[in-house]
């Protein structure tokens, strides 16, 4: 009998409910990691995705942009924002799978399916679109690998599975050549993060870039707001994309306000979301701290990556990706 | 939590704009500690000869039970003991062994002292006593000190009382046991940071001085070690520090025809334990090794999201925050806390010695996997061709 998960989960109403506080059972987390590797590494053999997906779901942003299969440089979703939503209801299942006894239990997992929120996936659809458009107002021509796009692989890196990693993006790699890539536009920080890994190792070769390096900006109207901007973990500390944000939101005429710690650039903290996978209880905890330090400086909050949007915006109302205010 | 937060972030920021050499400082600490890590074994065996030429003893244990054998021989008979804030002290369990052997024990480290009378151990490695509230302060020392003190007394009323205590227990004291910030090879020196001036106390008025350190301390010459203290104080947040001290052998005088006379005003024995466990194996892993870099100022506790989370409870004492991320499979081969990572990469951007701790720990999720750490190809011979 196929399981199935509504995907919507009420992050404020758990949070009540377990009163923040967070277990900390090794034995239990080393158990889930170890059951979550798997479930992650035998998809992504089989089929590129870390999770079961509705990969046709995930591309119907694209209906009607008229983007090409085929070209040199691609534009590269890696399904960040299509399943940042589905992430977090796979982090909701995740005990309820080690329940079911683990490893013996993993061929049935093959039919765990979470069905995406259709206001998530409009709203990523948006965004993605947004993010087309503006790359061809910018006069680059990128193609799209519609359903055939594999994931990055940012999951293994962030769990640690270093040598899977390897392996996985040396068939990344293949698949691109064998595509005829040269270039690669990110549209989130891990999957920069996880591309920018490859290359270190010499394992990618491809040139890359996030979408917010090469997009010209222009000026929105008629915000009147002032908003905090969340810094991604990624961009700010490992990518050095912390001025680069800072620069295209001012390019927008977006006006930010900073604080010396919150949005500090050693001391802005994680929205929590990395590790969700690994206790959820912990994830939220950090997001609602995060989220509170963040609503000190402003009630409007602006994050620059899909699973961040997530976790905060599950602790605050007014929580937008910077391409929802600069499109 | 966040008041401390909020107060020391801003505290190290402007110690470090008004004190621009220490970059520099804690540059030359990381290179120097790292050619001891490269010449691991030379440099352990130069500090325990440069110890015994100062007229001390120095003991190697290669694991906890070898370093509690080794102080409880040192102590025997004696019976009042007094101690300084030491993590490793805290790592091998120096005073609940003690006790449990009926020794009368105490902290003098105001921060141990509280956590002691409270049963508790310590949230943050330079501050231990953290989590405790100045009303949660009062309440322990009226139950357990002074009938006089409560939640309602002000901070100098508390540490008026305590002090008051301590120093009965310092005149009495026959065995002194502190920690170390950093340790000379060159002379067999230890250096000791602090501002309350209990270990001055501990290192002088007792007739044996027990120091007991990690061989990460170890750093080549007594510049370097004096360097470390400055920028272990100026990350920290307390700088200048009230006091350094620096203890080479036990006391001495030569004032009566350049004889040598051992002891002088000060401790008759000194004794210099370094303690392994973990080290040399973690020395041997390539990425796990930076974690031996770790000056322990305790900085990269406040860049940390999952500790401001969790605060103690993420990793077992002495060490917390992401240093003990990573030091917690050094000396236990629990890998556990790594896997709580978030890679938030702050505590990374604060490091005085630049440990990519995310890196160090992504490195320990992997090994949470079963794989064994990589061996290095004898480093120490590598290093001296150079």
């Amino acid at each position: 009998m196929e399981t199935k998960y509504d995907g919507s989960l009420n992050l404020r109403s758990f949070f009540c409910f377990s009163g923040g506080l967070v277990s900390l059972d090794s034995l239990r987390t080393m158990k889930q990691l170890t059951i979550i590797r798997k479930i992650i590494l035998e998809n992504l053999k089989k089929d590129f995705v870390p999770f079961p997906i509705n990969k046709k779901l995930c591309t119907k942003w694209a209906d009607g942009l008229n983007i090409p299969e085929k070209g040199e440089t691609v534009l590269y979703t890696s399904y960040m924002y299509q399943l940042a939503g589905i992430f977090k209801s796979y982090e909701a299942l995740l005990p309820k799978i080690g329940a079911l006894g683990g490893i013996q239990s993993l061929g049935s997992l093959g039919k765990l399916l979470v069905r995406p929120d259709r206001k998530d996936m409009e709203r990523a659809g948006k965004i993605l679109a947004g993010i087309s458009q503006m790359l061809k107002d910018s006069s680059l021509d990128v193609c799209y690998l519609y359903e055939d796009e594999p994931y990055s692989g940012a999951l293994l890196l962030e769990l640690g599975m270093i040598r899977e990693f390897r392996e996985y993006g040396n068939r990344l790699s293949k698949f691109f050549e064998a595509r005829g890539i040269s270039r690669i536009i990110t549209v989130d920080p891990h999957t920069l993060n996880a591309l920018t890994r490859l290359r270190e190792m010499s394992v990618l070769k491809v040139e890359l870039n996030s979408y917010l390096d090469v997009i010209d900006m222009r000026r929105t109207t008629g915000l009147n707001k002032t908003y905090v901007l969340h810094d991604s973990c990624l961009y700010a500390r490992y990518l050095g994309r912390r001025a680069v944000i800072r620069e295209k939101l001012s390019q927008a005429g977006i006006e930010l306000k900073e604080d010396n710690i919150v949005t500090g650039h050693d001391t802005s903290m994680c929205c929590g979301a990395p590790v969700g996978a690994v206790n959820r209880e912990l994830s939220e905890k950090i997001a609602q701290a995060r989220s509170s330090a963040l609503l000190k400086v402003s009630d409007s909050i602006l994050v620059a990556c899909p699973l961040c949007y997530q976790n905060l915006a599950a602790f605050a109302d007014d929580v937008k990706d910077i391409m929802e205010v600069i499109v | 939590m966040e008041k401390a937060i909020n107060n020391n972030i801003p505290t190290v920021r402007t110690i470090l704009e008004n004190h621009k050499d220490l970059k520099a400082m804690a540059d030359e600490v990381r290179r120097v500690k790292l050619n001891v890590l490269d010449n691991l074994d030379y440099y352990i065996d130069q500090t325990v000869k440069s110890v015994e030429k100062t007229g001390g003893t120095a003991h190697v244990a290669k694991t906890k039970g070898d370093a509690i054998r080794i102080v409880t021989e040192l102590v025997g008979k004696r019976n009042n003991i007094i101690l300084s804030k030491s993590n490793v002290a805290l790592e091998v369990g120096v005073r609940e062994h003690l006790t449990s052997i009926g020794k009368d024990v105490w902290e003098t480290d105001l921060g141990e002292y509280i956590l002691q009378i409270a049963e508790d151990s310590p949230s943050h490695i330079v501050a231990p006593a953290l989590h405790f509230t100045k009303e949660q302060v009062g309440q322990l020392l009226n139950r357990n000190l002074d009938r006089a003190i409560n939640e309602n007394s002000t901070h100098e009323q508390m540490v008026a009382s305590v002090r008051e205590f301590l120093l009965s227990k310092y005149l009495k004291a026959e065995v002194g046991i502190t920690g170390v910030n950093a340790v000379a090879a060159d002379t067999g020196s230890v250096a000791l940071l602090e501002n309350e001036g209990n270990i001055r106390m501990v290192t002088i008025l007792p007739s044996i001085h027990i120091a007991i350190t990690g061989i990460d301390k170890i750093v080549p010459s007594l510049k370097d070690a004096m360097l470390e203290t400055m920028v272990q104080s100026g990350y920290g947040g307390l700088y200048p520090p009230s006091y350094i001290n620096i203890t080479s052998g036990p006391s001495s005088t030569a004032d009566i025809e350049f004889k040598r006379v051992v002891p002088a005003t000060g401790p008759r024995e000194f004794h210099l334990i370094l303690l392994d466990n973990g080290r040399t194996i973690a020395n041997e892993d390539p990425e796990l090794r930076e974690a031996l870099l770790c000056i322990k100022c305790g900085r990269c506790y406040f860049s940390c999201p999952v500790y401001r989370a969790l605060g103690k409870d993420w990793v077992k004492p002495p060490y917390g925050g992401p240093t003990g991320a990573m030091w917690a499979a050094i000396i236990d081969r629990d890998t556990f806390p790594a896997n709580l990572c978030t890679h938030s990469g702050g505590c990374k951007e604060v490091c005085p010695v630049g440990i990519n701790i995310p890196r160090v720990l992504e490195h320990i999720k992997e090994m949470s996997l079963g794989g064994a750490p990589a061996t290095r190809s004898s480093p120490i011979e590598d290093t001296k061709s150079n």
